[in-house]
């Protein structure tokens, strides 16, 4: 019965990092379309929202994809699981706020993998991960996933200005605003089927290792689906305006053109990849398609001062949330086995480095408005070579 | 390098993705743009003919931008995670059927 509280609070861990994923992740889908003034910040988020919680729902089933053969199952669901658990989310969760603070877009699902290998390592040992399988289905997809979109991306951005000299830039940009409101649509769908469901499986491992739900039979409870559909729409419909900010102009200065050339790419490249069984991260393929859109204009429209900033965030997510999931393993740990007192601590200490960086981040807010562009007319966007530039933070 | 990296990277299925990428991003921005053009074509057209041979160009390439969403959402709704279950899973085969312990 000790773990009963384990439990609750796993269960509000998971909600709550999928509120964070939804914020984190607004950017991958919407950043472009609010950055060349296809839609509203607000109606933008909210469009996000409603087909992140409708992906939430689509797939038949749900498979417990996170950690899928990277680490031991009989870590996940014995003994000391719900706690394991807990500090993998935890770490997971810290790491996505502490990006988000330095307005960077870094992937909620590596934090994820991140924080459950490390908790797993400070936890038992080294011997149940599997490096092979970590390098093969998250580490290698991850390094090349980027430079496809990037690549697509740059080849449909350069063909896409070639038919705008025949097209006239008017009827061309109005007509790429409305294709961005669609391709934009279709990543938040594949972001919600891939990422709401990657916390239903963690959620649903909790409870098969607390044994409320059968393992032979298994199907994850209804209030499991609308919890974390909830939570990834609540955390989408806030938005993410400060990564948003990142994504959608601080990479390069988008125009429609390329914004319908980067989230088709990158809708393209996850949709691929997730059907032939790579489920990928969605902000580093959305990053790279921004990239690639930045390349096929005009080579040196690209800031790269920012670009290193993101892939070095790249490098240290899954180090950086494991760091942060071990730490909160080691600390719970320090209150015994399945301590209540334990869990109770490292999900204050959680809470209270999540109120620390809020307020931090009230100082440089961005707001929906800063970020509204659609009273830039596609005859401006194109005189002055992309949207203003929105706030800049560094 | 190559040889390096071989045995962590599925070759059948990486170029399958860059196709498909290929198609559904660039090729979907190229469709796209050819939408317009012929949206633009039967509008400024001063023939009949012209114009419904600039609506044929418009309708041809709607219906591959089209048949593009439809595959992706296909896709979403086939991923290997959508498929249902084997009956009878255990819950280690539900979190790593494909373990191997490294150690």
């Amino acid at each position: 019965m000790g773990s009963e509280l384990i439990l609750i609070l796993v269960v509000v861990a998971g909600f709550s990092f999928d509120f964070t994923n939804g914020f984190h992740d607004t950017a991958n889908a919407m950043a472009t379309s609010i950055a060349t003034g296809a839609l509203k910040p607000k109606v933008a988020v909210i469009i996000s929202a409603v087909l992140n919680f409708a992906g939430a729902f689509i797939s038949i089933s749900v498979a417990a994809t996170i950690a899928k053969g990277i680490v031991s199952p009989k870590v996940l669901v014995g003994g000391d699981g719900l706690e394991l658990v807990l500090a993998a989310l935890i770490g997971a969760m810290t790491w996505n706020l502490i990006t988000w603070y330095f307005t960077i877009p870094s992937s909620s699902s590596h934090a994820l993998i991140g924080g459950v290998v490390g908790a797993t390592i400070v936890a038992t040992a080294s011997g149940n991960v599997n490096w092979h399988n970590l390098v093969q289905t998250v580490i290698v997809p991850a390094i090349l996933s980027p430079f496809i979109a990037a690549g697509v991306a740059a080849l449909g951005t350069y063909m896409a200005y070639r038919l705008i000299r025949r097209l006239g830039q008017k009827e061309a940009r109005t007509g790429y605003r409305y294709g961005q409101i669609c391709s934009a649509s279709l990543v938040s769908l594949a972001h919600g089927t891939n990422d709401a469901q990657k916390t239903m499986g963690v959620i649903s491992l909790a409870l098969i290792a607390h044994g409320d739900i059968s393992a032979a039979h298994f199907t994850v409870p209804f209030w499991v689906k609308l919890g974390c559909a909830l939570s990834i729409a609540l955390g989408t419909a806030s938005g993410g305006w400060r990564i948003i900010n990142t994504m959608g102009n601080r990479i390069t200065n988008v125009e429609s053109p390329q914004g319908f050339a980067a989230e088709s790419s990158s809708a393209a490249v996850i949709l691929a990849s997730s059907y032939y069984g790579y489920p990928l991260s969605t902000t580093q393929v959305v990053s790279g398609g921004v990239l690639g859109a930045g390349l096929g204009k005009k080579v040196n429209s690209v800031h790269w001062n920012v670009i290193g900033q993101m892939v070095t965030a790249w490098i240290f997510t899954m180090p950086g949330a494991g760091i942060l999931g071990g730490l909160a393993w080691g600390i719970a740990d320090i209150f015994g086995a399945n301590s209540n007192v334990g869990a109770i601590v490292i999900c204050c200490l959680a809470a209270a480095g999540a109120f620390g960086l809020w307020t931090l981040a009230q100082r440089n807010k961005i707001t929906p408005q800063d970020l509204d562009r659609t009273n830039v007319s596609v005859v401006d966007e194109a005189e002055l070579g992309g949207v203003p530039p929105a706030v800049a933070v560094t | 390098m190559l040889v390096v990296a071989s045995p962590y990277i599925n070759w059948s299925a990486l170029w399958k993705i860059c196709v498909a990428a290929l198609i559904g991003g660039a090729g979907v921005v190229i469709v796209f743009g050819i939408l317009l053009l012929g949206v633009k074509i039967a509008n400024n057209a001063k023939s009949g003919g012209r114009e419904w041979a600039g609506y044929a160009l418009a309708g041809v390439c709607g219906l591959f931008c089209v048949a593009v969403i439809g595959a992706g959402i296909y896709a979403i709704l086939n991923k290997p995670a959508s498929k249902k279950p084997a009956p009878k899973k255990t819950a280690a085969a539900l979190v790593a059927p494909s373990f191997k312990s490294s150690a």
